[in-house]
């Protein structure tokens, strides 16, 4: 009920905010008395529709908070921020043509937001092709920050290599050696998987079986029946999107989620949230909770239901983590460059460290200079057997330092285009 | 004389609404940012006016709907990039590569299909067209799956004496314009050819075709391998201007939104029907969907309206009025007759 | 005996599995047999009654209203059967204002029917996005059906079997209806022979609003009780439309009969691959339907009809 309305508040306010540059269809330029008054453009390429659409909607909100927050503090280099939003349809073929609108005609001056890698790519080889900074907020396959990455694109969530670190050790000593994994039949899970397969067996762990689970399965009873007949000690799975909450619902209602073991991907915040805490099963990587016993994580709570009072997802999960955090990071690095120069906001986030504190995670994370990959805390989780209130679905179990779940791999397979290559872009 | 011959020889491959089409498409760069839009939106619209052009030779002309058509714009998008990496980095290997093989497929689904007629012909399109869908997302190796197929390159237009480098969005329009051109031209003179007069008598009536002889089965057979052929070429300019060919173009949906470009349009009334449908389903999606998440809906209400009331969609209409006005004109002309005039 | 007992589960489950994609297909070959309409807007509808099911399960679910405080203290189990009883109903009611606009393509090229029902899933997918948000719903079963069941030492769901069970009684109910019933005699003979039935002094407007409303109000029973299997989500209509299409197809347009052995067969063959090919479970459908729609041109047990115009 409350969705589709703060939907259309949100793209009211884009258009009111954004006002001063985008004029509806029929006007072009508006003139500005010096290019600094002129607002700091944000391209939001987020889902709102398609399979992602819910996600896509609560990174949006994180951005936008950050974005306002930032203006609330007087914007940046003395000018305001201010975005514009637009639906990429978990369709990558979308993700090109917006990303092509906001840059060439809207003159953004940067982009932001992504959950599916297929259009996190699209929009990335647009994005560099004329140099403009990309951050891919939540889409954590292994290959956004490995062959695909790129020079103007940087990659916010944590991957299923760093996932796979964090578990594998712990899971093989207290679950035991014989392995089945679960591959989503897609670039991302195959990608996850592969990582999985090679850190477990690392461990000491036997890979039994890899069953390939089509994009689109809406029935797991054929696959858990096998799953059952297998009886491996630990189901390793990389299943995403619909096919997880399809087969997440099937796996608790048979109450096979205590034995075998699963060892799940990041459980993203607003597919579980709603679905009552029973729904969680499994051990299960992510980068963020809203309960973390971490000075101003319950204060960007209450700072979340004051500016999103209607949304169904009523405290602040890891996908709105990522677009609020990305969000604010860029504001800080144009701070630090001086400038919204193309090249001189990609030098001040290569490398860049930031602190625990303001990362509201345990440990310092920094931006990986050879991948553009985020390096951050990881946490452990499974159900919660104790919660504190309605909302408190995870247990964290526990937390890795970013140096130890650092996937070497990616390094490996990523080149990033030189600067040179890169064209100069600056609005 | 010879002047005149040539003009009724050349009025066969032109008419004045396809000069009025080229002088507005070919100059679309110069004025699309003045009217709010953008460069790469008309690409993809000269784009899918190829596309729905061809699919048009097969719905308007032939009476026979596919809802799977999708699946060869993807095919010619793949063969595109395919070929560009592992076979020969050449625009026109490229080009052709992508119209062949979707040629080739749609040459034999079209095999299975064409004996069939009405609801049944649109039923076992889908069922290919989602096959090829789920063969294109699952083989990964091949097609990149659901990342697609990506750094496609927009390499250079050799043509002997000169190369253009097509890498700006402002080139590509210019060849995507001349593709355009090119394939109207060719459209145009195929469905006013006899071959075409066949095709709208099997339209009619399937049976009587048959009775007086006519191959039916060959024809159809060549109207949808045309089409699929025509789609792949589409497909494979979509790549380059995308630099990227990705399997979502393939499914059921998209495949919807070319039957819905094509009849909002009036394919069925008009050869121009599908251009008209592919600029209103562009520009509306474009500009509602900067205000409204939910264009679709107001997209949808608009496509039951036209299929309610006014089935053969804006060429329709246009016809309509022409008519109306063409009528009132000799009305007119009647009164100013003296009386007893016929 | 080893192959039988790695086999006989899922030879079980896949009888169980065809049981459901025939009950999804219920309501679309209601209205093609008799209408010939290619109702694409099925999945929507089918969504629609999950939809609504839920906004009468869970207080959650968008019924806001003070007044319906007592409704929902109700137990979940007569809460449930409520949604089973009205969210049909609704949905039909949606299903008969659907059917007055199908009636201007009447006597037109079957294609317009299919055309307007494909512009109808588009509207109504996006309305209930507008309405109840892209969020993922829940439908809560009541305790009685749910959980597992050992069998043979594996664990199967006991909402599956009850959900097949249900499929049954809606197949048997339905045959019954069109059978035994005066109705059901004259939607049938609507079908066939418009002419006689007009003879007969029978309103045929007011039947195909009423076999209209028949058929989506059993898509939305689908819905329903596909929803805690499924899920709840916009576009859940998708996962619908097409396996219905491909039962159809593959059972031959018309046939009551076989459109449920085609279900069956689509389950087995789903579930088979499901277990040793799980890879090509999707695709296997699709090649079973081109396989035997390439042998008998009219699908299993298909008839004539003017589809083929």
């Amino acid at each position: 009920m409350t969705s589709g309305i703060s939907r259309r508040t949100l793209l009211v306010n884009g258009a009111l905010v954004g006002g001063a540059t985008f004029f509806g269809p029929w006007r072009r330029h508006h003139v500005y008395a010096q290019k600094t008054d002129k607002p700091i453009l944000i391209g939001l390429t987020h889902d709102a529709s398609g399979q992602f659409a819910n996600s896509g909607q609560d990174e949006q909100r994180g951005t936008i908070m950050a974005l306002e927050e930032a203006n609330a503090r007087g914007g940046v280099l003395g000018r305001k921020l201010a975005y514009i939003a637009a639906d990429t349809e978990t369709t990558p073929a979308t993700g090109s043509r917006v990303a092509e609108r906001m840059i060439t005609r809207n003159e953004v001056a940067f982009l932001v937001g992504a959950i599916q890698s297929g259009v996190a790519n699209a929009i990335g080889q647009v994005a560099q092709k004329y140099g403009c900074v990309y951050f891919n907020t939540n889409s954590s396959s292994p290959t956004e920050s490995g062959k695909d990455c790129k020079r103007v694109k940087f990659v916010w969530d944590g991957s299923g290599a760093n996932f796979a670190l964090a578990a594998a050790d712990n899971a093989v000593r207290t679950f035991g050696k014989r392995w089945q994994l679960l591959t989503n039949d897609y670039v991302w899970g195959h990608n996850t998987s592969k990582a999985t397969r090679e850190i477990a067996s690392r461990f000491g762990a036997q890979i039994i079986d890899e069953i390939l689970v089509p994009v689109g399965t809406r029935d797991f009873s054929p696959i858990l029946l096998k799953v059952q007949q297998a009886k491996p000690d630990v189901v390793a799975a990389a299943v995403g999107g619909d096919d997880f909450k399809v087969m997440r619902q099937e796996v608790v209602k048979l109450g096979l989620d205590q034995k075998p073991a699963w060892l799940n991907n990041q459980q993203d915040w607003p597919d579980i949230y709603g679905l009552g805490i029973e729904s969680v099963f499994g051990v299960f990587g992510t980068t963020w909770y809203h309960k973390l016993p971490l000075p101003g994580v319950a204060d960007l709570g209450r700072r979340y239901r004051q500016r999103w009072p209607e949304t169904r997802i009523d405290v602040p999960g890891n996908v709105f983590y990522n677009g609020y955090m990305a969000m604010w990071e860029l504001v800080r690095a144009i701070e630090r460059a001086g400038s919204t120069n193309n090249i001189k906001v990609i030098k001040a986030l290569e490398g860049h460290k930031m602190p625990a504190r303001d990362r509201l995670q345990h440990h310092e994370a920094w931006i990986d200079p050879e991948t553009h990959h985020v390096q951050q805390t990881v946490y452990l989780a499974a159900r919660n057997d104790k919660p504190a209130d309605p909302t408190d679905y995870f247990k964290i179990l526990s937390w890795a330092e970013p140096t130890k779940v650092r996937d070497p791999e990616s390094a490996k397979t990523c080149k990033l285009q030189s600067y040179e290559s890169t064209p100069t872009y600056e609005q | 004389m010879r002047i005149g011959a040539l003009a009724r020889g050349m009025m066969g491959w032109l008419s004045p609404a396809m000069l009025v089409a080229f002088a507005l498409f070919g100059t679309l760069p110069l004025w699309i940012e003045a009217v709010g839009l953008y460069r790469y939106l008309g690409i993809e619209i000269l784009i899918w006016c190829i596309f729905a052009l061809g699919f048009n030779l097969l719905l308007g002309y032939t009476g026979l709907p596919s809802f799977g058509h999708g699946a060869y714009f993807g095919i010619g998008a793949y063969a595109l990039g395919l070929t560009q990496f592992h076979l020969a980095a050449s625009l026109w290997v490229g080009l052709l590569a992508a119209t062949l093989a979707a040629a080739v497929m749609g040459g034999g689904v079209a095999l299975f299909i064409s004996h069939r007629r009405g609801i049944y012909f649109a039923l076992m399109t889908i069922a290919f067209g989602q096959m090829f869908f789920f063969i294109a997302s699952k083989w990964t190796s091949v097609t990149g799956g659901e990342d697609g197929l990506l750094d496609i390159r927009r390499l250079p237009a050799h043509v002997g004496f000169a190369a253009f480098d097509l890498t700006g969005n402002l080139a590509m329009s210019y060849f995507t314009f001349a593709t355009f051109a090119v394939v109207t031209v060719l459209l145009w003179r195929l469905v006013h050819s006899p071959f075409g007069k066949v095709l709208r008598a099997i339209k009619q009536n399937e049976t009587r075709m048959a009775y007086l002889g006519y191959r039916v089965f060959a024809y159809k057979w060549a109207s949808f391998t045309l089409s699929c052929a025509v789609a792949g070429l589409a497909g494979g300019l979509f790549a380059m201007a995308q630099h990227g060919a990705y399997v979502q173009v393939m499914n059921l949906q998209w495949s919807g939104v070319v039957v819905l470009m094509t009849l909002v349009g009036g394919g069925l009334v008009s050869f121009w029907g599908p251009v008209v449908g592919t600029v209103l389903y562009f520009v509306a999606r474009d500009l509602l969907g900067m205000y409204t998440e939910s264009w679709l809906l107001w997209f949808g209400l608009m496509f039951m309206l036209v299929v309610m009331f006014k089935p053969e969609g804006v060429a329709g209409i246009w016809q309509a009025a022409a008519a109306r006005a063409g009528a009132r004109r000799r009305a007119r002309a009647v009164a100013l007759q003296p009386a007893g005039g016929k | 005996m080893d192959l039988l007992i790695t086999l006989g589960p899922h030879l079980l489950n896949g009888v169980a599995l065809g049981l459901l994609f025939a009950l999804v297909a219920l309501g679309f070959m209601l209205i093609i047999g008799v209408m010939e309409v290619i109702n694409l807007a099925h999945g929507s509808l089918f969504a629609l009654g999950a939809y609504v099911a839920v906004a009468l399960v869970t207080p959650e679910g968008g019924l806001r209203l003070a007044a319906l405080a007592t409704y929902f203290a109700f137990p979940l189990p007569a809460r449930f059967v409520v949604a089973l009883v009205v969210a049909p109903i609704v949905v039909g009611g949606v299903g008969m204002v659907l059917e007055v606009c199908l009636r201007r393509t009447y006597g037109r090229d079957p294609l317009y029917g299919l055309l307007l029902t494909f512009g109808a899933a588009l509207v109504l997918e996006e309305l209930i996005r507008l309405v109840w948000g892209p969020t993922e719903r829940f439908l809560p079963v009541p305790a009685a059906i749910t959980g597992g069941i050992t069998l043979g030492g594996l664990v199967y769901s006991v909402y599956r079997f009850f959900a097949s069970a249900f499929a049954v009684g809606m197949i048997v109910l339905l045959w019954l209806f069109l059978q035994r019933t005066r109705y059901g005699a004259l939607i049938k003979a609507g079908a066939h022979d418009s002419e006689m039935v007009r003879a007969l002094g029978v309103n045929l407007t007011r039947l195909r609003l009423l076999v209209f409303a028949l058929g989506t109000a059993l898509a939305a029973v689908a819905g329903i009780v596909m929803a805690p299997i499924w899920g709840v989500r916009p576009h859940v209509g998708v996962d619908a439309v097409v396996p219905a299409f491909v039962v159809i197809v593959l059972g031959g347009v018309g046939s009551f009969w076989g459109a449920v052995i085609a279900g069956l067969l689509v389950g087995m063959v789903v579930g088979i691959t499901g277990a040793f090919a799980t890879a090509w479970s999707l695709v296997s459908m699709y090649v079973l339907l081109i396989l035997v729609v390439t042998v008998r041109g009219r699908g299993l047990l298909g008839k004539k009809s003017v589809l083929e115009r």
